[in-house]
């Protein structure tokens, strides 16, 4: 078996720069609506990027009104990323071209290549990679939407709708243009701050090991979030991702289950050895939270982002009304927390404040104080403080009646700050509850689930994570930091 | 390991794909893996002494390369008593054994109602791969196992045996001690380095690995050979 082999410090800091770039060209920049060379000029404009952009179309004076060039060479200033959309054919000497030019890096969307059945585009892939390797050059793709880089206004894809993700701490790297598109779109509709959103394509000479051990090392990453479908070389990320262990969060969600263990194995142990079972714990190993769907994999993402983790499994459920708390308890259960035992003083607190009509024993409905803001408000003071509790899980749905307790609640949660997580769900009918959520998460008080079954999920993953990477040593020195800094949540994701 | 390559280079050597039940055993306890006493015995003399090394009760089986499947073929003799009963058990399994090398095993008796299976395997991607998870039938009925890649880190084994959802089968239940997690961690751990340092080996099985009290014993043992050897 052949050792990992990572680049040079030179090709890491070429790919730091081709996410933050100051000048960009689109080589293939196109008017033509029927290219992908207007879509991508298109999302760089309608994303705002800051700094120059270059055309380079040799039949064009200008592209969308921006003055265009015949070649990349023709340009006098520096450039520091070449976004390429030409066939595939045309593509080895535009390499050399932006090599001669001095690019820090290269987004090749431009499709044709290992993906093809056709043995000449695997190899003149290979012919592509030899030369950019040797350049110290990193190439995302080819064969990929592209890549966004929120925090430099930066959309350097073929969809302008990219941009419409608001900027925050989680960065996405995927196997799959579709998922990508899709946790996009999923983020845009649940409001979810993002960072990076990267294509690999086919993996030319940027495949998930070098995107990891960069992604550590960015400022704007809070969270690092995978799509994974299969690669030829996964100990290679294995030992990226173990080299930074518990120093920033880390999740994947791996598709491809349907390879099973060789049936004809002689062995058990071979009959059982799934391709996904044996990912799954390569994952853990690596410090990498294996997930199970595209939505978990962003709600996992958006609690280790914003919240603490919990010291231990033991869970409260408050709800405002039984069923979500039982929707929530049946899930936390099963995914290993613990429905946590209150404290006698806590339980007193609790019935006193709730009539003996209601469940008051954890899971608590609090359904008969509706009317009563400060008796929700005093059930979870004491229910945080309780030592038996590790986390919170706080459910509401909206009725007339309890239409002011979330506002009600807020000073408290955001003076508390989640000394303790806090996953919420609070759910009304669009723009009843939304700003008064709003408020709450920018507070860092609590993170906001749209069901109490991913509510009650975020909250396992947040457990889950930290029982994989407890006692590492990189794990133990953010903590220490964390704790020195009062700073209890990484970012608003 | 030298002693544990020259047991694979034999077998090779005679053209076989996989280590007998003794020769498995003695390899894993080249790497400290506990394994029962045991005895191979070709003939009534050799028998009659291994009656007295191991001591009642005990347990026979056909030893030949040939067999890899006994409790298929019926070829294991459980709880044997007195020399009444060896004796009997003796006679049988040979006479079941016509046309084979008719070498069986003697060995020691552990009791323990908690199975687990412990294996190695060597993943195209991964390479060596190890298992761990439910034992003995419930093996292949549950599936309730899981895996790392090797080489494992003593949290990696920790996690693993937490990971399976009969996790509670280590604990202290129906008043048996909670398992030995030290040695159970290790024998993980040494599965992974054999299939680290032998890549001749393509796969391992300790099935059933036996909680005798809290310790764990490996009580039957497959190891099977790759035709092609391989490097690790």
């Amino acid at each position: 078996m052949k050792g990992p082999k990572m680049p040079t410090s030179r090709f890491f800091e070429n790919l730091a720069t081709l996410f933050n770039p100051t000048t960009v060209a689109v080589i293939g920049a196109s008017d033509n609506p029927g290219k992908l060379g207007y879509h991508v000029m298109k999302s760089l404009t309608q994303g705002a990027f800051p700094g120059t952009l270059v055309p380079v179309n040799p039949g064009a004076a200008a592209i969308l009104g921006i003055e265009a060039y015949p070649a990349i060479e023709a340009y006098p200033g520096t450039v520091e990323l070449a976004i390429v959309v030409l066939p595939a054919l045309s593509v080895p000497p535009v390499l050399d071209e932006c090599i001669r030019k001095g690019v820090n890096g290269i987004v090749l969307i431009t499709a044709g290549f290992k993906e093809i059945d056709d043995p000449r585009g695997g190899e003149l892939q290979a012919e592509l990679a030899r030369t950019a390797s040797e350049a110290e050059l990193p190439v995302i793709g080819p064969n990929t939407f592209g890549m966004v880089n929120l925090h430099r206004s930066l959309n350097a894809s073929f969809t302008p709708e990219f941009s419409w993700v608001r900027k925050g701490g989680i960065s996405l790297v995927s196997q799959s243009g579709g998922i990508s598109h899709l946790m996009a779109f999923l983020a845009m509709s649940g409001d979810v701050g993002m960072s990076k959103i990267v294509g690999l394509g086919n993996r030319m000479n940027v495949d998930f090991a070098e995107m990891f051990t960069y992604l550590v090392s960015d400022p704007n990453t809070d969270v690092i979030a995978l799509y994974l479908e299969g690669l030829d070389d996964p100990r290679k990320l294995m030992e990226a991702a173990k080299a930074h262990r518990g120093a920033k969060p880390a999740v994947a969600y791996k598709t491809g289950s349907a390879v099973t263990g060789d049936r004809a194995s002689l062995s058990h142990t071979g009959s059982m050895a799934g391709n996904q079972e044996v990912y799954r714990g390569a994952l853990k190993q690596a410090g990498i939270l294996p997930l199970e769907s595209a939505e978990e994999l962003l709600d996992a993402a958006r609690a280790l982002a914003m919240c603490p983790l919990p010291k231990g499994p033991r869970i409260a459920v408050l709800s405002g009304q039984a069923g979500p708390g039982m929707a929530a308890c049946d899930l936390c259960e099963a995914q290993g927390l613990e429905i946590a035992v209150f404290q006698p003083e806590t339980q007193n607190v609790i019935n006193e404040l709730l009539p003996p009509l209601a469940l008051r024993t954890n899971p608590v409905d609090m359904g008969p104080a509706w009317y009563k803001a400060s008796a929700i408000e005093g059930i979870i003071r004491a229910v945080m403080t309780d030592d038996q509790v590790d986390a919170l899980l706080i459910l509401m749905m909206y009725a007339s009646a309890n239409r002011e307790a979330p506002a009600a609640i807020s000073p408290l949660l955001l003076e508390w700050k989640q000394k303790k997580p806090v996953v919420s769900c609070l759910v009304s009918p669009p723009g009843i509850w939304d700003d008064a959520i709003r408020t709450l998460e920018n507070g860092s008080a609590l993170m906001n689930c749209r069901t109490p079954e991913r509510a009650a999920l975020a909250a396992a993953s947040l457990w889950k994570y930290g029982e994989m990477i407890k006692n590492l040593e990189a794990w133990s020195k953010e903590e220490h930091r964390r704790q020195k800094t009062g700073d209890r949540t990484r970012s608003k994701a | 390991m030298k002693e544990a390559q020259s047991i694979i280079e034999k077998a090779l050597k005679e053209g076989r794909t996989s280590l007998s039940e003794y020769e498995s055993k003695n390899l894993l306890n080249l790497y400290g893996i506990p394994v029962t006493r045991e005895v191979l015995v070709r003939d009534r003399g050799e028998f009659s002494k291994a009656l007295a090394e191991i001591g009642y009760p005990l347990v026979i089986k056909a030893c030949s390369p040939q067999v890899t499947h006994k409790t298929e073929r019926n070829l294991v003799r459980v709880d044997l008593r007195n020399v009444e009963e060896a004796g009997a058990a003796f006679e049988d399994l040979t006479s079941r054994m016509e046309g084979e090398n008719k070498t069986l095993l003697v060995q020691e008796m552990v009791r323990g109602s908690r199975e687990l299976v412990v294996g190695m395997t060597r993943d195209p991607q991964f390479g060596p791969c190890v298992m761990f998870g439910l034992g003995g039938i419930y093996t292949e009925i549950l599936r309730d196992v899981s895996f790392r890649v090797a080489p494992l880190e003593k949290r990696d084994a920790l996690q693993m045996t937490q990971e399976i959802r009969g996790r509670k089968i280590l604990e202290s239940v129906r008043g048996m001690p909670p398992a030995d997690m030290e040695t159970l961690c290790r024998i993980l751990l040494q599965v992974g380095q054999i299939g680290m340092e032998h890549g001749a080996i393509k796969e391992i099985d300790i099935n059933p690995l036996i909680l005798s009290g809290s310790r764990p014993v490996a009580v039957d043992a497959l190891v099977i050979l790759s035709e092609s050897t391989v490097s690790p």
